[in-house]
């Protein structure tokens, strides 16, 4: 067998933490990967620095704060300095064959750097998000057989479960409880209308021949059919792994970049907010011959930037200098004992400019421009009596406020001087998008 | 070269007939759904949008 293991990463845009089986969810979405993370070990608590597609894939390559790369909205103008350590880039240069199934190259060009192969079925659609799971693994497993001649590192990003939440019929009738999901009377989606995103999910994707979709449940199943679909395309990309003889030496991470808000906060099937829903992702790692005990739970907070160190260092790679995130391997393979960190912070400036800082118990979310939804600058929940975040008690408990905004402050202060930013990311960009959804309200 | 999208406007896009009858022998509760498609012309609609927002170039 090869010292260095093979390494797939897979992200799966937007895939909700709690609305899989192994995190919780009531509904059987995802039978596969519940399996998979039995055979290997589950992070419970791992976060998003920065939200949403760019700015967080940027951090799980670099292994770096948004704060720190500075990519801290989803088409912002900010771009990653050229000299920012890359994982694939690093693998690249010790020995690894590098192979990214994706598109995000399509979006900013630094997410083409590294890979020596780079392959792209989205290009036989019109939107590049359209394409299936069933598509890029045709590639993959096609290249894996073919290919490699040593390790390898490959990057998957499936899109299915980001919108437009498009399900094969196949799935038609699963996890809605029953209702009409076309009731003309419903107006629990008219809210979402006012946002850019759901007109156009309004104009598109929901309309059918028996009228506009206006059922939130019935959306929210489909979502859930779109997670069930994913799970089949991980059950494929495994057995094919298992079929070639590389299961053994192949640590395979199945992670997302964000999750998603179904209605929650008055955030309509989208990614944006600093709640728990779209902030803390799942992350699943399976790797046998690295000696991880089948269907372990680790329990400390991570975050999403601890993924790039860890996967160095499972390569036997040296750690660039500059990277924020912290190796877990070692705990990985239980040569240590499950540590984290105490609190996370994480931020986005596309269609709100936010930071959160949260430790176990509260979360506290500052606004660095006024949110066009209403909510307040300063917001702190106790996730233990309100894990839903739905109880503001900055108010209530304006000490505790203070305390955790000037840690924050601090925090970013230091965060800049260390990166040696004169001025924050996010302030500098702002919501990026929010001029377009002023300009839809009309 | 990337083909450039149509613009679409709600008025040019016709409403799909509904199937006379769904074919989902396993599950009857998706008898009582539509059936939903994503044709061209909406994920060209959807490109166009995300376009204008900055999502994608």
């Amino acid at each position: 067998m090869q010292a260095k293991p093979n390494i797939i990463l897979i992200s799966a845009d937007s895939l909700r933490a709690n609305h899989l089986g192994c995190y919780g969810y009531s509904l059987p979405t995802s039978p596969n990967i519940d399996a998979f993370a039995g055979q290997g070990a589950l992070f419970e608590k791992v976060f998003a620095p920065g939200i949403p597609t760019q700015p967080s894939h940027t951090t799980i390559f670099t292994g770096q704060h948004p704060v720190t790369h500075g990519v801290v909205a989803h088409g912002g103008k900010a771009k990653l300095g050229r000299g920012t350590p890359f994982l694939s880039e690093v693998l690249l240069e010790n020995g690894y064959t590098t192979c990214a199934v994706d598109t995000l190259f399509r979006e900013r060009i630094w997410f083409g750097r590294g890979w020596e192969y780079i392959i792209d079925p989205s290009l036989h659609h019109l939107f590049y998000a359209s394409v299936t799971q069933e598509e890029l693994n045709d590639r993959a497993i096609h290249w894996m057989k073919t290919v490699p001649k040593g390790p390898f590192f490959m990057f998957i990003h499936y899109w299915d479960v980001h919108y437009p939440y498009t399900p094969p019929d196949r799935f038609r009738g699963q996890f809605y409880k029953g209702g009409n999901p076309t009731d003309p009377d419903n107006h629990e989606l008219d809210e979402w209308w006012d946002h850019p995103v759901g007109a156009m999910a309004r104009d598109t994707w929901l309309r059918t021949a028996n009228g506009l979709i206006t059922d939130p449940n019935y959306v929210t199943a489909l979502y859930d059919r779109e997670i069930r679909y994913l799970d089949e395309g991980i059950a494929a990309l495994s057995d094919a792994l298992e079929k070639q003889g590389l299961s053994e030496n192949t640590m395979v991470v199945l992670l997302a970049d964000h999750g998603e808000s179904m209605t929650d906060h008055r955030i309509f099937y989208d990614h944006y907010g600093l709640h728990d829903c779209t902030v803390r992702v799942p992350t699943i790692i399976r790797w046998p011959a690295g000696n991880l005990k089948p269907g372990t739970r680790f329990a400390p907070f991570r975050q999403l930037s601890d993924i790039a160190p860890t996967l160095l260092e499972a390569a036997g790679s040296e750690l660039p200098e500059d990277l924020d995130g912290k190796s877990f391997l070692p705990q990985l393979v239980g040569k240590e004992e499950p540590t984290g960190y105490d609190q996370v912070i994480g931020c986005e400036s596309t269609w709100q400019s936010k930071y959160y800082l949260r430790n176990s118990r509260y979360k506290f979310i500052l606004a660095r421009v006024p949110d066009l939804l209403g909510n307040p600058d300063r917001e702190l929940f106790d996730l233990e009596a309100d894990p839903g975040e739905d109880h503001n008690i900055a108010a209530e408990q304006p000490q505790l406020a203070a305390e955790m905004e000037k840690e924050l402050e601090a925090w970013i202060a230091a965060k800049m001087e260390a990166a040696g930013r004169t001025e924050d990311p996010v302030t500098k960009e702002g919501p990026v998008a929010v001029e377009i959804w002023e300009q839809h309200r009309g | 070269m990337e083909q450039e999208p149509q613009k679409q406007t709600m008025a040019d896009a016709a409403v799909p007939q509904p199937p006379a009858k769904p074919e989902c022998p396993d599950n009857p509760a998706a008898s009582n759904e539509p059936e939903q498609v994503l044709r061209p012309e909406d994920e060209a609609l959807v490109v166009e949008r995300l376009r204008e927002l900055g999502y994608i170039e």
